[in-house]
């Protein structure tokens, strides 16, 4: 049941009613239907694998108060590394047992050693990524004394399976949202009004921007024998759809979040307006990369800390390598968070890794600001190449075509009003987010700015290039890790 | 040495090496409060902490502190 789709809107009606009008008076009754709804949502895509997250959230439940009531700190860590294994044994398996089995297949033939291994039959549990750290770091706040665990079953499998960021995050810490479920809500006209908006510009940059986006990338992506031009064109609008596709679909859990009265982890804060690395990890996929922060960088950073900066390089490098990991069992998504751990290098070396910068005041970036924009910009694109390719040698072919042979020549497989079409959309999309960038979402606070008329142009204005651009249904990008 | 004293160190530590003199500590503050103070800077902050008192710090108790009231208590076990 994706966001973007019938049934889900018929889904999410019903759940709405029952939620505000029925419920509405008993917490209880609201949270169980939460939860209900959540199992349903998940089941419509395979029920099979609901027992699952069952079983994870059964784990975490218990172990959480384990934990608690452990009498010392040595069996607080035994419960803790307990949780740790069960709630991890899923994901190792279901993501990485072929990744594993391939390598050492690999490397026995590179040894010439005559062992055939067959990779299994496994289908990845949808959303499976995303809960499982979700229930780590419950676990971990536990053990570090900075979350009290909940007895009532029915807010902490609520929370555990909470629809709007079951799939594809954003990761809620415990301390975000079980605060939430445990106080009665009330129905605020205001913040059911702005999730509506919310949702509608998740929309549009998912329909509007990434799919289109991605019906050009998919075949340049696919096709080999390509030249510079286009491959570069591919790389910058793959780039453009992952941010329009994943940033989308937050913005639509948060706004659905939003209407039914809470408020959930913001995950994206305008990243491509970021004029370093460190700027850019701490606006991208924020939720992922404080979890990263929180429960790898900082501990590795202290174990290291007699090291100096070499130290916090190498936990930089380690954190990234595991945030590549996460992303898929693949050695392009390795290679892919290596380069981003090495990107941090200079920024460490020099001090300047963190110190937050100010954000431009001007309608427009000065001239330096638009450099360093230009410049973070790129890297990121060069790197998306290896997240988009099947394969290492895949992402190198790409590569190596970009700097060979002719850069303007080869086939469009459009026409180019199409190509001039996406790109205008995407500079007028870039360009609202831009002078909106001081606020939650691109839609937001709009009066403030523009009269009324105005408001209702850009709003009906982006419902038709939905309208115009749905019917081919895609599926999210991050549905797979 | 007295809680209220160690908070003062502390503090000048901070001022040190982040560099900004308008950094007022309580128990109460944490890295939300402090501009500067982050996951790198956070290091930097730990190891002149113990340089300073001359202390090692655990890796558990570390990762436990909510704000620099509980850091300031860690640092009195250890004197």
């Amino acid at each position: 049941m994706l966001f973007n789709s019938l049934p889900f809107i018929q889904f999410f009606t019903i759940f709405f009613f029952l939620y505000w009008f029925v419920f509405g008076r008993n917490l209880r009754f609201q949270n169980l239907l939460v939860l209900i709804a959540s199992y349903v949502f998940y089941g419509w895509w395979n029920w099979h694998f609901l027992f699952l997250l069952v079983f994870s959230s059964l784990i975490t439940y218990f172990l959480g108060l384990a934990i608690y009531k452990a009498p010392n700190l040595q069996a607080k860590k035994r419960f803790l590394t307990v949780g740790i294994v069960a709630v991890l044994a899923p994901l190792l398996f279901f993501k990485y047992t072929n990744f594993f089995i391939l390598s050492i297949s690999s490397l026995f033939q590179k040894v010439h050693f005559g062992i055939h291994l067959h990779t299994l039959s496994i289908l990845l549990p949808l959303a499976i990524s995303f809960y499982t750290f979700r229930m780590l770091s419950y676990l971990i706040e536990v053990k570090r004394g900075k979350f009290i665990p909940i007895k009532d079953w029915v807010v902490f499998f609520s929370y555990s399976s909470f629809f709007p960021s079951l799939i594809s995050g954003p990761i809620d810490r415990p301390n975000t949202l079980i605060p939430q479920l445990e106080k009665p809500r009330v129905f605020d006209k205001e913040q059911a009004i702005d999730g509506m908006r919310q949702i509608l510009w998740g929309l549009f940059k998912k329909v509007v921007i990434a799919d289109n986006c991605g019906v050009i990338t998919k075949y340049i992506f696919e096709t080999t024998q390509l030249h510079g031009s286009i491959l570069i064109l591919g790389a910058f609008l793959y780039t453009i759809q992952m941010y329009t596709d994943f940033s989308g679909y937050s913005d639509m859990a948060i706004g659905i979040a939003r209407l039914i009265g809470f408020n959930i982890t913001r995950n994206f804060n305008y990243p491509y307006f970021s004029q370093n690395i460190s700027e850019f990890w701490r606006k991208w996929h924020m939720s992922l990369t404080s979890w990263l922060s929180d429960y790898i960088f900082t501990p590795l950073s202290m174990t290291f800390r007699d090291f100096g900066d070499w130290g916090s390089i190498i936990a930089i490098i380690i954190t990234f390598l595991v945030s590549g990991l996460w992303h898929g069992a693949n050695y392009t998504f390795i290679l892919w968070g290596f380069l981003h751990g090495c990107y941090f290098i200079p920024l460490i070396l020099k001090g300047k890794m963190n110190k937050k910068k100010e954000v431009a005041i001007g309608k427009l970036p000065s001239l330096k600001e638009f450099f360093n924009i230009v410049g973070t910009f790129s890297i990121v694109m060069f790197t998306m190449i290896l997240f988009r390719s099947d394969s290492i040698a895949n992402a190198f072919h790409y590569y190596h075509n970009i700097v060979s042979g002719h850069l303007f020549s080869g086939p469009m497989f459009f026409p180019m009003w199409y190509y001039l079409m996406v790109m205008v959309l995407i500079v007028i999309t870039f360009y609202l987010e831009w002078l909106q960038r001081d606020k939650q979402h691109a839609l937001q606070n709009l009066e403030l700015k523009y009269s009324v008329y105005q408001r209702w142009i850009i709003y009906n204005l982006s419902f038709l290039l939905i309208m115009i651009f749905s019917g081919h249904e895609q599926q999210f990008v991050y549905f797979k890790f | 040495m007295e809680k209220n004293d160690i908070l003062k160190i502390v503090n000048e530590v901070f001022i040190d090496v982040l560099d900004n003199d308008h950094i007022v500590l309580t128990n109460a503050s944490t890295a939300d409060d402090v501009d500067e103070w982050d996951s790198l800077t956070h290091v930097h902050l730990i190891v002149a902490i113990e340089k300073r008192f001359k202390i090692r710090f655990k890796s558990d108790e570390m990762s436990s502190w909510k704000n620099v009231g509980e850091m300031v208590e860690s640092i009195e076990g250890k004197l």
